[in-house]
């Protein structure tokens, strides 16, 4: 292939303007990984800002790990994460696929209601109220079942499902298969994209959960991943007049914030290049 | 394929998922019957069925206690010794939770207090107080008095009024608190520059000035500065003081009445004092930016010689270890407040303010022997004799031995540092931390020890149609426009009009005033 000059020029420039964002994203989280393993001294004698550490120490992690509640809350986190998704895609399908046929009986009926619930919601007292009355206060399942489904990713997902081709279905009719076995043999199959992106978007949502377990949760013990972080970080924002209280340095804050979200970090890369397509075949109307 | 056979597939489909959904988050009531039912029943039982047995309370079952409060750190229950202590002492089984922001705290409160899932103890702010005692959310304990004697005495009978509405206890009130803030200032960059500890504002602001121009730490650059602190009311506290104001916004006895100190003469004196120290250009560029300890943090890092702050955050081992890594010559000393026109106080002290107050729901009035535990764990944590000790502490040959009846902590007590959270009646204060802090105790002492003006503000309750929040950060901005020349203080007065008018300023201080008198203050 050939180029001219201004291609060239052309391309010269986007590969700064990208690399120069790249920078930018990457910056602050190098901040957050040097100073996670810098010992605290090493931090503070450089006026608290490292960006590639000379000193390397893991204590942070140890006495994070050891002595402190995360552990723990990463365990509550990874169960709601786990179960919650597998909960959430489940349910998002079987709303999302019935709808995408035209053939559903007041189909409009049950969008209508759908949408009705992106618009309005009943509140947070009455959902508490609900939630208490259920039983679910107090239990790991209150982190879970009140958002077992986001109207938002229905749509998405039946945007998808419409736009599979309508031939598939008439000849997997045509071969005797009734709705279930569609759905998981050939709808399920061909939709995995968007079962990706749905299943990341509730995967972050479960790790980031937060709201819910302040609210419905008031045993230590069930408390997810980021209550704890925020309350590490918290205690070094409050001028405390409190003399028992230990201040967390500026190592461990950037510790705790790390163990919350490597996880995360580290699924994303494999799921990204589905994320993409998941994306753009679902904004698609059908 | 059927047409009609598969539509109403998939309407099954549907509908299956939707009961699913209305099951989980859907206004289902019919669900509500049964667990609800199960929960009281679970109550009726453990509370032994009627009131009429509800005096063997330390015989009974094991009774669960729900409190919540503000507060951080607390460990897991297994590994939480002082919960473990206190279940066995009063047989109970405590839950407390703790909210590590306020915001969280008062969300959580809030609602539930509105849907009727009320702890059996929590604490609230005096606003809250209130407005919960008027909703009749909070029991009178006016009656159970007799029952509370223990804590009456712990805590003292003036702690006792600041949890009082309309003349009846709605919460206990915990033991007052010492202050802990003074200036503090680097002894060797005084040294250095051969000045003297300054005993004046003027010598104050000389010193300040010094520690800016003449390069204090030797680094051949001019990267320090002098004075810093929270935001204008905290850097300049004594200075205020030295012009015998107290801090902007604060009630307090002049000459046998009483003044809020927006009112008091002196304070345009203070302002114009302080804008003349912000003209030299010494004092920390960011100071109205400060927040939380970011003061601190600088006076660490070396940027500051003046500090105006509390002892735990410059002298507890943790501070003064990264102190000593980033310049190990350094020496933090407390000063005493510097005199000025007005006299010399450390600032100023609210005695109305307590560290916390903690409230019990009208609901548990119907439950006595619940009631009667939530009584028995306040006495037993306010008892010397009983749970006091191990509320402050920790356990005794554990976290803490007995020297001839003076405390000293074990390498252990930092197991236990959590303690303070189970201190719902306070603490005698000064004993606590000299015992706790015995490495601090000189500085604990001469903070306490400084003179200062006495503020009521903790007294007094908002009257209606005073929106707080808007007043004080109008007067926070209209003083910093003051303080650093963007407003003209000739027209101060009109700072005053305005305040009056549209915040309705008026209000508050003819409210204030009036409680204040009918409290004996200013007569």
């Amino acid at each position: 292939m050939v180029r001219n000059l201004e291609d060239k020029l052309f391309n010269a420039v986007v590969y700064t303007i990208l690399a120069f964002c790249a920078l930018i994203a990457v910056f602050p989280l190098l901040y957050v990984v040097s100073v996670s393993i810098t010992p605290f001294g090493e931090v503070l004698r450089n006026g608290g800002f490292i960006l590639i550490p000379r000193e390397i120490t893991f204590t942070a992690y140890k006495t994070l790990l050891t002595g402190s509640n995360l552990p723990q809350a990463f365990k509550v986190t990874v169960i709601i994460t786990v179960v919650g998704t597998a909960i959430n895609l489940v349910l998002t399908g079987l709303m999302a696929y019935p709808l995408s046929r035209k053939l559903l009986p007041g189909r409009q009926f049950f969008l209508l209601m759908i949408v009705f619930t992106l618009i309005f919601s009943g509140g947070l007292i009455p959902t508490y109220l609900t939630v208490k009355s259920v039983g679910l206060l107090d239990t790991i399942w209150a982190m879970i079942l009140p958002n077992a489904i986001w109207s938002f990713n229905v749509l998405i997902m039946k945007s998808f499902f419409e736009g599979l081709p309508e031939e598939l279905f008439e000849s997997a009719r045509m071969d005797g298969a009734k709705e279930f076995r569609i759905l998981l043999q050939i709808v399920a199959p061909l939709s995995v994209p968007v079962i990706l992106t749905i299943g990341l978007f509730y995967v972050v949502g479960h790790w980031n959960e937060f709201f819910q377990a302040i609210f419905y949760v008031t045993d230590r013990t069930l408390f997810p991943l980021q209550v704890i972080v925020r309350e590490i970080l918290m205690q070094s924002q409050q001028p405390l007049e409190n003399a028992d209280n230990v201040m967390p340095t500026q190592t461990m804050q950037m510790a705790s914030v790390m163990i919350a979200s490597l996880p995360v970090l580290i699924v994303y890369p494999f799921i990204q290049k589905h994320f993409t397509k998941g994306m753009l075949l679902g904004s698609i109307k059908g | 394929m059927d047409r009609r056979k598969l539509s109403l597939g998939l309407t099954a489909a549907v509908l299956l998922v939707g009961t699913a959904l209305a099951g989980c988050s859907g206004g289902n009531g019919g669900a509500a019957t049964p667990s609800d039912a199960a929960e009281s029943g679970k109550g009726a039982a453990a509370s032994g069925q009627t009131p009429a047995d509800a005096g063997d309370a330390s015989s009974g079952k094991t009774i669960k206690l729900e409190i919540i409060e503000g507060g951080n750190n607390l460990p897991s229950p297994d590994q939480d010794i002082i919960k473990q202590e206190l279940d066995k002492a009063l047989n109970l089984d405590l839950n407390l939770t703790v909210y590590a922001s306020g915001d969280d705290y008062k969300n959580q409160l809030n609602v539930r207090m509105a849907s009727g899932n009320f702890p059996d103890l929590f604490s609230v702010d005096r606003q809250q107080l209130i407005e919960f005692s008027k909703q009749g959310l909070l029991l009178d304990l006016t009656p159970y008095m007799d029952k509370l004697q223990q804590v009456e005495t712990f805590i003292g009978e003036d702690s006792l009024k600041k949890g009082m509405v309309d003349g009846k206890v709605y919460a206990i009130s915990k033991s007052p608190q010492i202050p802990y803030n003074t200036y503090f200032i680097r002894k060797d960059w005084l040294d250095k520059l051969q000045l003297q500890v300054p005993t004046t504002i003027e010598e104050l602001k000389a010193v300040s000035v010094a520690f800016a121009n003449n390069d204090p730490d030797g680094n051949g650059k001019k990267d320090t500065f002098g004075l810093t602190g929270g935001k204008l009311g905290g850097a300049f506290a004594p200075v205020f003081g030295a012009h015998g104001v107290a801090n902007p916004g604060q009630f307090y006895v002049k000459d046998g009445k009483v003044v809020n100190s927006l009112y008091d003469p002196a304070m345009k004196d203070a302002l114009a004092f302080i804008k003349s120290m912000i003209d030299t250009g010494s004092v920390d560029p960011e100071l109205l930016a400060n927040t939380a300890l970011q003061h601190q943090e600088k006076a660490i890092k070396g940027q500051a010689g003046i500090i105006y702050i509390d002892w735990p955050n410059l002298t507890k081992e943790q501070f003064v270890e990264q102190i000593a890594t980033v310049n190990p010559d350094a020496e933090w000393i407390q000063i005493v407040a510097p005199a000025g026109p007005g006299g010399q106080y450390d600032g100023a002290w609210d005695i109305g303010a307590t560290p916390g107050r903690y409230a019990i729901p009208k609901a548990l009035e119907k439950d006595p022997v619940k009631l009667q535990r939530v009584f028995d764990l306040l006495n037993y944590i306010s008892d010397p004799e009983g749970g006091s000790m191990l509320v402050q502490f920790g356990v005794e040959g554990t976290h803490y031995t007995l020297d001839g009846g003076k405390v000293v902590m074990t390498d252990k007590a930092g197991d236990v540092g959590y303690s303070w959270l189970y201190q719902f009646t306070g603490r005698p204060e000064m004993e606590y931390l000299q015992a706790k802090f015995a490495k601090q105790a000189a500085f604990i002492e001469f903070a306490n020890d400084q003179p200062r003006i006495q503020a009521l503000n903790g007294f007094i309750d908002l009257p209606e149609g005073f929106v707080a929040a808007d007043a004080d950060r109008y007067i926070e901005e209209e003083l910093a426009k003051f303080a650093y020349g963007k407003r003209d203080l000739a027209e101060y007065d009109d700072f005053l009009k305005t305040l009056e008018t549209t915040m309705n300023y008026k209000a508050l201080v003819d409210a204030a005033v009036q409680q204040l008198n009918a409290l004996g203050y200013g007569n």
